[in-house]
């Protein structure tokens, strides 16, 4: 435990922390910025594939072409909230990887990409997926991405 | 000015407000649920901005689109009103007084007029009705534009706490 606190103390004590930590708030507050607007891209599309897959919106159009066209949001969002995230945890690591909702919010978005590369990536190749499996698909989903939108806007509060 | 922070401060006084900001679990869990209904509402308002503007779902009629997704679209914008409500009571006065608090509003408002306009007058147009792929200038203008002023209303929202 007290290696891992060490790794982190030195992390925080780096030059690049050091700046982040040590420049206007604004930085920080850019960081938050392209952090929720990543992630609000990401969910979007994430959302409209599942209401398609769940037959809610447009059942006449085919699903792997519906799934691939907002590819791009998908991972252009995760790029941007996973970069402006690694900064903001390196300006303060100690206080991030002791704190509960961050513990769980890495987890459940660890589970939500394995996820997308997995079964998600499976069942918006085809068609006509099997409902089953499509149901299970959704309902992981929008468990798994909602729960690290939840988890981490409880951060700054735990 | 004065009057408009009074009365922020009473309602932020009320016992609800006091309840909100002082639960562990309320608040965060209301900025949770704020920020899902912003995903949903406004990310899929995106993605139709998107299509009006010509660069994705381009083989799909962009009256499809906007009549499907419009009760999702709404219902999003139900949640986060609500819960915006909620998270307005709890700290009023603190908000008020935050430039970024404005802004988004001025934001909001424009934004909601370009939405009316678009409904009212530019989707009423044949190429909007009929499947066109690429749809009329007024139309992508708009789109432009309501995909510029709904990032801005996130940006200041997410700014209020930085800009006090």
């Amino acid at each position: 435990m007290s290696s891992t606190f060490e790794i982190l103390t030195t992390l925080q004590n780096t030059a690049l922390a050091h700046a982040i930590a040590k420049s206007d708030h604004l930085v920080g507050a850019t960081a938050q910025v392209f952090h929720i607007l990543g992630f609000i891209f990401l969910l979007a599309a994430v959302v409209f594939i599942n209401l398609r897959l769940a037959g809610v919106v447009l059942g006449n159009q085919s699903i792997p072409s519906l799934s691939r066209q907002p590819k791009l949001l998908i991972w252009g969002g995760l790029v941007s909230a996973v970069v402006s995230g690694i900064l903001m945890f390196i300006s303060a690591p100690t206080l991030y990887f002791y704190n509960p909702a961050f513990i769980a919010k890495i987890w459940i978005l660890v589970a939500a990409i394995f996820l997308q590369f997995t079964i998600y990536r499976h069942v918006t190749n085809q068609e006509k997926p099997s409902p089953a499996l499509a149901k299970v698909s959704i309902v992981l989903s929008v468990v798994l991405w909602f729960g690290v939108g939840l988890t981490g806007r409880a951060i700054g509060f735990v | 000015m004065s009057y408009i922070v009074e009365l922020a401060e009473h309602i932020q006084a009320t016992s609800l407000g006091v309840a909100l900001a002082e639960s562990s679990y309320a608040f965060p869990l209301i900025e949770g649920i704020h920020l899902i209904g912003l995903s949903v509402a406004v990310g899929l308002l995106f993605l139709i901005d998107l299509r009006l503007v010509g660069v994705l779902f381009k083989n799909v009629p962009a009256i499809d689109l906007l009549r499907q997704l419009r009760p999702i679209v709404l219902g999003g914008f139900a949640v986060i009103f609500v819960t915006g409500v909620l998270l307005f009571w709890s700290e009023a006065a603190t908000v008020i007084v935050s430039p970024a608090f404005v802004a988004k509003f001025i934001f909001i408002a424009i934004a909601g007029l370009n939405a009316l306009y678009f409904e009212f007058k530019l989707a009423k147009q044949p190429e909007v009705l009929e499947n066109h792929e690429v749809l009329p200038t007024n139309v992508r203008y708009a789109g432009l534009i309501s995909l510029v002023v709904w990032s801005l209303v996130i940006i200041s929202g997410r700014l209020i706490p930085y800009l006090p």
